[in-house]
This record gives C-alpha cells, sequence and structure tokens, in this order.
C-alpha cells in the first residue's frame, strides 16, 4: 500500500488571509527578538535598581534571564492560546489547523506548530545540536588531557567545560527520545491524530529551546565550576554563571514535566479503538513508564534549583552550613531527581530498541507481559535508590546498607530487559540491517556499564571508586553506550518515516564501527585511569596517569569522528536519498501503516486494532474482516488494523 | 516436552518411515554451540577478573584496600557467567541464525516465540540468587569495616581550598602530610572549612567527604608499608585538580621518630605511636 494514498486532504485545504491570527506573524525570528529585547529590559530595570548592592549582579542575572525565557516564549506564539481565553475568545478552527502548520511548507518548523510530527522533527533538530555541543565540549576536555600539564584550557575553563557538557548532555539525553520519537511516532502507534494536548507539545518544546541560551550564557558570565551536580556551597559561592544554570534547569524541568504529562494522558485516552494495554507496541510502554517517572522526578529538580536561586540572590541559606543549612540537602534533592533519571533517560530508548529488536529479528517480542513488569519494577526501584550517590558523603552511614539492598535489587528487573532481548534475537532470522547493528552494541556496551554498576552499588568498593574516573567510564557505558546507542537504534529505524528518505546504510557502517569502536577505547581508557585511582573533573593529572588518559583521548576522537560521519550520512541522505516507501523494514506497528510522508492527523480514517503487532510467524488472519467506521470527508481507505488474532502466546 | 520429541513411540506409518531421526548430539544443537562459546566466553571473564585487576591499582596499603580488590574479583567472577550468556546467544544468533539473502528484503519471519515461562522462571531464579550473594558479601565487608577497634589512631583531617591539613590530636602535630602507622586501625575524622572536598587516601580504600560545619568518620587498618597519595574526589573550585597530598605507611618506631620531627614531644610521641591492641 500506501505512498499513493497522500497527499491527505487537510494539507490542501486552502485557509482565509487572516486564519492563525497572531501565529501568521510569529517564527523563531520574533522569538528571538523579544527574548532579547525583555531579557535588555529586564537587565536594563534590575541594574538600575540594583546597582551597588551585595548581591546585586545575582539578581540582575536572573531577571535578565528570566526575561529572555519569558520574552521567548511571548515572541514565538507559546502563550497565544491562554492569551485568547483571557481575552474571552478561543481560536477558530482555522487558526488552530493554521497553528497545525497547514499550508505553511518548510516554513512550519521555524514556528510554533502544534502538529506533532513537525514539534518531533523540531526536537530531533534540538537534540542533535545539544549533542553537537557537548560533544565538542567534551573533544575540548580530552584534548586538554592529553598531557598531565597541557597549556591548552586555564582551569577555570576547564571546569567551566566540565559542568556544562555535563548538563548539555543530561538535558540532550532526556528528550533525545522521549522528544522526537515519543512526539512522532508514539502518537501513530495507538492510532491518535495527535497529541492529547497539541499547544502544551509545541510549548514544550519551545520551553526547552529557551533553556539552552541560558545554559551556554554561563560560559560568558564566569563559568559554572561545580560540576554538572553543583554541589553546593561551592555552588552558592559561584560566579553569576550559575544563576543563569538554575534558570535554565528549572526552564528545562517544566518543560519536561509539561510534555510528560502530555504523554501519559496521550497513551491513557487517546488510543485507537482496539488498541488495549496488551496490545500497546513495547515503545508505548517505555514511554509512558518514562513519562510518569519524570513527573515525578522534575519537580525535585525544580525544587532544587528554585532553592539554589534563592540562597544566591535572597540571602536565604538552604544549602550553607555557615547558616544553619547543609549541603546534604543539596545533594539529597538533587539526587531524588538524579537518579530517576538515568532511568528517564534510559527506559524510552530501550522501548524503541525493542521495536528494532522484533522487526529484525522477524519474532514476536520475547516476554511481552515480563518487559513491561520489568519495566514498572526498574522504575518503581528507581525512586529509592538515589543515597547509593552519597555513600561516600558521610551523610546517614546507617542507610548505608539500606540504599545497597535497592540499588542491586535492580539488577533482578534490569536482568530481565536483557533476557527479553536475548529471546527475540533467539531463533530469529536476523536481518542485520544498520538499525540492528546498534542493537547488538547496546547489549555489548550495557552489559559491561551494568557489571561495573554492581561495583559501584557495594559501598565498600564504592570508598574506592567514588568521584574517580571509573564513574565516569561506569554512567558514559550505561548513557552514551547503551541509552544512546538505544535511541540511535530508533533513529535509523524511523529514519524512513519521520524524514521520507532512505538512510545511506552504507556510510552509516562505517559510522558504526566508528561509533562502537571509539566508544570501548575512550572508556576502557577511562575504567584504567579509575583503577590507578585518577579523581574526575581535573584538568591537570600526576604523569602515572597518562598512558590511560592518551588512550581515552585517541579513543574520544574516532568517536565523535564516528559520529560526524553519522549526520554526514544522515543529512547526505535526507539530501540526495531516495524517497522511502511507506514500510521499508515490513514491520507491523501502526506508524508503517500510514503513507510516507505522514498526512496531517495521521489517518484518513480512525484506525481498527485487533491485535497486538507482534505477529511474525503467525499464519494470515481468517477472521471476519475488519469493518471500519463511515467517514464522512474522507474517501481513502488504507487497510489499518495489524492483523492477527494474538496466538494465545507461551505466557 | 517429551510428547513433542521427534520419532519417539509414534506407531509406524503405512508408507515405510524414514529411518527414526537420530537425535543430534548436544554439542552440534544450538544449545551446544552456544554453551560452547558460554564457556569460553566465562572462563576469558574470570581470568581477567582474577589477573588484571591488582595490575591496575596502585599498591593497595590496608585490609579495607584488600577488601575492595576482593569484591571487585568475586564480583567480576560471578558476573562473568551471566555477561558471557547474553554474549554467547548474541554472537550465536548473528553466525548461525542472520539472514542470508537478499539484504533489500525481509527474511521470512521466524517462529512465533512469545515467551517461556519455565526460562524466565529461571533466569529470575538464578539472578535473585546472585544478587543475594553480592548483598551478603557486601554488607557483611561494610559491617567490618564499620567497626571501631581498641587502639585506634585518630587523626584529624582537615580540607580547604586546595590542601589538606592532618592533624594527631594530643601530640600537637600539624603537617600537610599523612602518616601513619602500620598495623593500627586509624579514625579520620574529616571535616573542610569551605566547600565539600572529597578525602580520599586512594591505596587504603576508603574515603568520605570533608563537609564544612560537621565532621565525617571513615575507618581504616593499614597493613602494608609504603607510599600513597591523598587525593579530593570532590570538585572543588578552581584547583582542584591540585589539592592532594603525601602519605606513608611506615613502622611504629619511624612514625614516633617523624612525630617528634614534626614538634611533638618526646614521651607524647611514644605514647602515640606504642597504644597497640588493647
Amino acid at each position: 500500500m500506501t505512498t499513493d494514498l497522500a497527499p491527505a486532504l487537510l494539507e490542501d485545504t486552502h485557509l482565509g488571509p487572516h486564519a492563525g491570527g497572531l501565529y501568521r506573524r510569529q517564527n523563531i525570528w520574533t522569538g528571538l527578538a523579544a527574548g532579547i529585547g525583555l531579557g535588555f529590559v529586564g537587565w536594563l530595570v534590575s541594574h538600575a535598581a540594583l546597582q551597588g548592592s551585595n548581591w546585586g549582579t545575582d539578581m540582575v542575572v536572573t531577571v535578565t534571564m528570566v526575561g529572555w525565557v519569558v520574552g521567548f516564549n511571548v515572541g514565538v506564539g507559546t502563550f497565544n492560546g491562554p492569551l485568547r481565553w483571557m481575552l474571552g475568545h478561543d481560536q477558530s478552527h482555522e487558526d488552530e489547523l493554521y497553528a497545525a502548520g497547514v499550508g505553511q511548507g518548510r516554513k512550519r518548523y521555524y514556528k510554533f506548530c502544534t502538529d506533532h510530527k513537525v514539534v518531533g522533527t523540531q526536537y530531533l533538530a534540538l537534540v542533535i545540536v545539544l549533542f553537537a555541543i557537548g560533544g565538542t565540549l567534551a573533544m575540548l576536555m580530552r584534548t586538554q588531557l592529553i598531557t598531565p600539564h597541557t597549556d591548552f584550557l586555564s582551569a577555570n575553563a576547564y571546569n567551566a567545560i566540565v559542568s556544562v557538557h555535563g548538563m548539555c548532555m543530561i538535558i540532550a539525553t532526556i528528550i533525545m527520545v522521549t522528544g522526537p520519537f515519543t512526539n512522532f511516532i508514539m502518537p501513530i502507534m495507538i492510532g491518535a491524530k495527535d497529541m492529547a494536548f497539541p499547544r502544551l507539545n509545541a510549548m514544550a518544546f519551545w520551553v526547552v529551546f529557551s533553556a539552552i541560551p541560558p545554559l551556554l550564557a554561563t560560559f560568558f558570565l564566569g563559568g559554572v565550576d561545580a560540576g554538572w551536580t553543583t554541589y553546593a556551597p561551592l555552588s552558592v559561592q559561584a560566579p553569576p554563571a550559575m544563576d543563569a544554570f538554575s534558570i535554565a534547569l528549572i526552564v528545562f524541568a517544566i518543560s519536561v514535566t509539561v510534555s510528560g504529562a502530555n504523554t501519559i494522558v496521550t497513551i491513557l485516552t487517546m488510543r485507537a479503538k482496539g488498541m488495549t494495554f496488551g496490545r500497546l507496541p513495547i515503545f508505548t510502554w517505555a514511554s509512558l513508564i518514562g513519562a510518569a517517572l519524570s513527573i515525578y522526578a522534575m519537580p525535585a529538580l525544580l525544587i532544587a534549583f528554585t532553592s539554589m536561586i534563592s540562597d544566591r540572590v535572597t540571602g536565604t541559606s538552604f544549602f550553607v552550613a555557615t547558616q544553619g543549612g547543609t549541603g546534604w540537602l543539596w545533594e539529597n534533592a538533587f539526587w531524588i531527581f538524579g537518579h530517576p533519571e538515568v532511568y528517564i533517560i534510559l527506559i524510552p530508548p530501550v522501548g524503541a530498541m525493542m521495536e528494532v529488536a522484533v522487526t529484525f529479528a522477524r519474532k514476536p517480542l520475547f516476554g511481552y507481559k515480563v518487559t513491561v513488569a520489568g519495566f514498572v519494577a526498574i522504575s518503581a526501584l528507581s525512586i529509592m535508590v538515589w543515597a547509593h550517590h552519597m555513600f561516600t558523603t558521610g551523610w546517614a552511614p546507617t542507610l548505608a546498607g539500606p540504599f545497597m539492598v535497592t540499588t542491586e535489587i535492580i539488577s533482578i528487573p534490569t536482568g530481565i530487559i536483557f533476557l527479553c532481548l536475548i529471546g527475540t534475537l533467539w531463533k530469529g532470522r536476523i536481518w542485520t540491517r544498520l538499525p540492528m547493528y546498534f542493537v547488538y552494541l547496546f547489549l555489548w556496551n550495557f552489559i559491561i556499564g551494568g557489571v561495573t554498576g554492581i561495583y559501584l552499588s557495594d559501598t565498600p568498593a564504592d570508598e574506592y571508586f567514588h568521584g574517580d574516573m571509573f564513574v565516569t567510564a561506569h554512567f558514559h557505558y550505561t548513557l552514551l553506550g547503551g541509552a544512546m546507542i538505544a535511541a540511535t537504534a530508533g533513529l535509523c529505524y524511523w529514519f524512513p518515516k519521520i524524514t521520507g528518505k532512505v538512510l545511506n546504510e552504507r556510510i552509516g557502517k562505517t559510522a558504526f564501527w566508528m561509533i562502537a569502536i571509539g566508544i570501548q577505547v575512550t572508556y576502557f581508557g577511562m575504567f584504567w585511569e579509575g583503577f590507578e585511582g585518577m579523581p574526575r573533573r581535573v584538568a591537570f593529572y600526576d604523569p602515572t596517569f597518562q598512558p590511560a588518559n592518551d588512550l581515552a583521548t585517541g579513543g574520544a576522537y574516532l568517536l565523535m569522528l564516528g559520529w560526524i560521519v553519522l549526520l554526514y550520512a544522515g543529512i547526505n541522505s535526507v539530501r540526495n536519498g531516495p524517497n522511502a516507501t511507506a514500510n521499508p523494514w515490513h514491520a507491523k506497528t501502526l506508524e508503517w501503516k500510514v503513507p510516507t510522508p505522514v498526512p496531517l492527523e495521521n489517518f484518513l480514517v480512525d484506525p481498527v486494532v485487533t491485535s497486538d503487532p507482534y505477529g511474525y510467524g503467525q499464519p494470515e488472519p481468517v477472521g471476519p474482516p475488519v469493518v471500519l467506521p463511515p467517514h464522512p470527508d474522507r474517501e481513502l481507505v488504507p487497510n489499518i488494523s495489524s492483523d492477527n488474532p494474538p496466538a494465545g502466546g507461551g505466557e | 516436552m517429551s510428547s513433542d520429541a521427534p520419532g519417539v513411540g509414534e506407531p509406524p506409518l503405512l508408507e515405510p518411515a524414514d529411518p527414526p531421526v537420530q537425535e543430534e548430539p548436544f554439542f552440534s544443537r544450538p544449545l551446544g554451540k552456544i554453551f560452547i562459546i558460554w564457556l569460553a566466553m566465562t572462563t576469558v571473564g574470570v581470568l581477567i577478573g582474577i589477573f588484571v585487576p591488582h595490575h591496575v591499582m596502585p599498591t593497595l596499603l590496608s585490609h579495607e584496600a584488600t577488601d575492595v580488590w576482593r569484591t571487585i574479583v568475586l564480583f567480576t567472577i560471578l558476573a562473568a557467567p551471566v555477561a558471557a550468556l547474553v554474549y554467547s546467544v548474541a554472537a550465536y544468533s548473528l553466525i548461525a541464525w542472520r539472514h542470508r539473502g537478499n539484504q533489500d528484503e525481509p527474511p521470512e519471519d521466524g517462529p512465533p516465540l512469545r515467551g517461556n515461562n519455565m526460562v524466565t522462571g529461571v533466569w529470575l531464579a538464578t539472578s535473585t540468587v546472585l544478587v543475594l550473594v553480592l548483598l551478603a558479601w557486601g554488607l557483611s565487608v561494610y559491617s567490618s569495616d564499620e567497626t571501631s577497634h581498641p587502639g585506634t589512631l585518630v587523626v584529624d583531617v582537615t580540607g580547604q581550598q586546595w590542601l589538606w591539613t592532618f592533624s594527631y590530636p594530643g601530640t600537637g602535630v600539624n603537617t600537610r602530610s599523612l602518616v601513619l602507622p602500620i598495623n593500627r586501625p586509624v579514625e579520620f575524622d574529616v571535616t573542610s572549612v569551605d566547600v565539600t572536598h572529597g578525602f580520599w587516601p586512594v591505596a587504603l580504600g576508603v574515603q568520605v567527604d570533608a563537609n564544612p560545619g560537621v565532621v565525617t568518620v571513615i575507618r581504616a587498618s593499614p597493613d602494608k608499608l609504603g607510599n600513597f597519595t591523598v587525593r579530593c574526589s570532590q570538585l572543588c573550585g578552581l584547583y582542584h585538580s591540585f589539592m592532594y597530598a603525601p602519605g606513608a605507611v611506615v613502622t611504629k618506631a619511624k612514625f614516633s621518630q617523624w612525630l617528634q620531627s614534626q614538634g611533638a614531644s618526646t614521651t607524647t610521641a611514644q605514647a602515640a605511636a606504642l597504644i597497640t591492641k588493647q
């Protein structure tokens, strides 16, 4: 079927000259102008009012950054809907169509657009930019570490880069799957026309977009010298960069909370007829669980950084020991966010990768219910393990035992995820296209990340490794080697659906090998440094650590080059590649049953689902045909539903 | 399921049947081949666990550091079979079950296996047992590390941007290097005068943060002579990289001499050095 089903009718709708109202005039440029304008006004007013006071600079930076964020979002159109409600009238249907990007061609990607596919694509571009920034910062650090005393970065610049590299990558990895794929793919997977709250969806994107300039502005405000964890009281004393950093994180927390709520409501309420919870594709489950976890974790981040700003600007002392506070409060608040956060990063990509594994092993997912239970168990446990980051802080030594128990128990549901993956490969027909390469790389890396995590979960061993390069290597193996590689599998898999082009796999496989080898070399170097006893976050080090550092730096260059080659493969394919068919992988989830490019509102008729999407190796259905409901103004009737009745399974 | 096994107990068919299918020997079936790969990988993992860590770690000078090394070896040995299982199935699937035809078209579907309760159960039970072993080991080592011993030497450790100060209560000694007598438990009372630092005498295998306004405690039992470095494991600002101090584990006689050379009176130095286990 299907490419000839496009173009959909909605996109041909002719809108009147005033459709969209204010949206007609707004785009990213008006946003930038309004943001810079309001930021400048904020700077001017606060500077004039507060000149000479002790905490003036921090207040000025805070006001300026808030001015930027509010101004940008007003300028880009984030608040148009609510503002019109306040004025007593809602947007007309034409306005909504305009806001969904009808008739604007490519310009809609630079505007406040409510179409979930446009938002997904915008997220994808932002994620790539963030990875490029974070990766460049990583290369600067690795270059500094070539020799024990390289005269390349100053100590202050190095610390500033350490902090922003960390936070930039955390932001990028949190939204790398929930942004592009949960937005673009997940609604189609469950047979929905869009997300539950399209305006909120667009808002989540532009809000996180507006968080990036404050994050980068830290370089020009003295630099954050406290690492991405910004432990107090060092962070309370840090240069004004810390205010901008806090604003960036507060804004980011708002965005992720909003998008998490949107995802949950979408999955709970927007599923097509017949899309029962037992038939949800596993990626949808992963999105749901990841979103639930982010609703839990992000408020902690928001509270932590709000208190931080309060300490710095208004002279409260939540985190200042000499004035009755404690740094341990910061550490607890931060890690109550920080540990669920790694599973917010991890679970959605793993779900995406399982779709890939199913499609390229040509087999149903092994242990569907067990996998879902595994995700749920991981999430539930992940909110009870945060203090394993604090084994060596001296805080509550009696809790070291209990937190060690919860931390190590989490390896049981994680093991289940591995079982389901290798169970899916078992006796499959392994179709080794590019996405499947990354599934195997995930298996390799994540085992290493997981096993080294067990050492760190053991309090006595953590008292050796904590705060050294072993930890750095461990979490890069899990987050880069695990989550990001899984997300890359998903990207290569959905590339034809999202871009409408076929990905150049020849170049892609070259990139794959560079990335795969680069990861091993880089992080084996870092494990070595860690065993030798090299602390994290140092710009200068003992000469005995040099061989390990040179190995890591060499690997890092190869790794970065691999990502650049992959990016080139993507861009080259978008520009010059052949058009993709609707279902190049012959997969069975719903997103492959709609045309490519996907029309506005995705489905020409409402889909009816009759089975789960994993009916590989089962006979074609012989049951009664699916009766599609009549539809008044659309004539095209694609074959929508998945085909097969459930086979009863082996459960 | 034995009833599914081919050629067993079936009545003869009308036509002369093929000779009953000989069940393939274990090592030529997928499970057998995977077992061989698994065994090889497990062996490699166990050997790495036993022989590699102490080559890449500094000379370990305390009982606690040796415990860390033992933990790493034990955990690697326990993890090796699990990791090898995943790797061997993945490797075998690439060797034996790979689609080798036209890569532009998908292969025909694989068997519709949707799960296997027995495999899942065995996997769950095994991983639970492994985790319980890890926990039993870790908790017992941790509680023995935390026990305080009589005759413990107390050292007050103070971190500040960006240096360490060590003082030996009762002797008036205040230094920038950490000298410890061998075979005598030591308790570090750690604090900071400015921001959070991480007190990490690497080769002693213990660490605890130095927090402003509180005293945190960590214990170690040096049992080998040698030099080590005290490092800072928390990013503490501009010159975090340069925040380290020399350390040494010495004999009791040398420790007494060293205390005197640092200004302690002869009697206090001998008293401080000679307290032994009571």
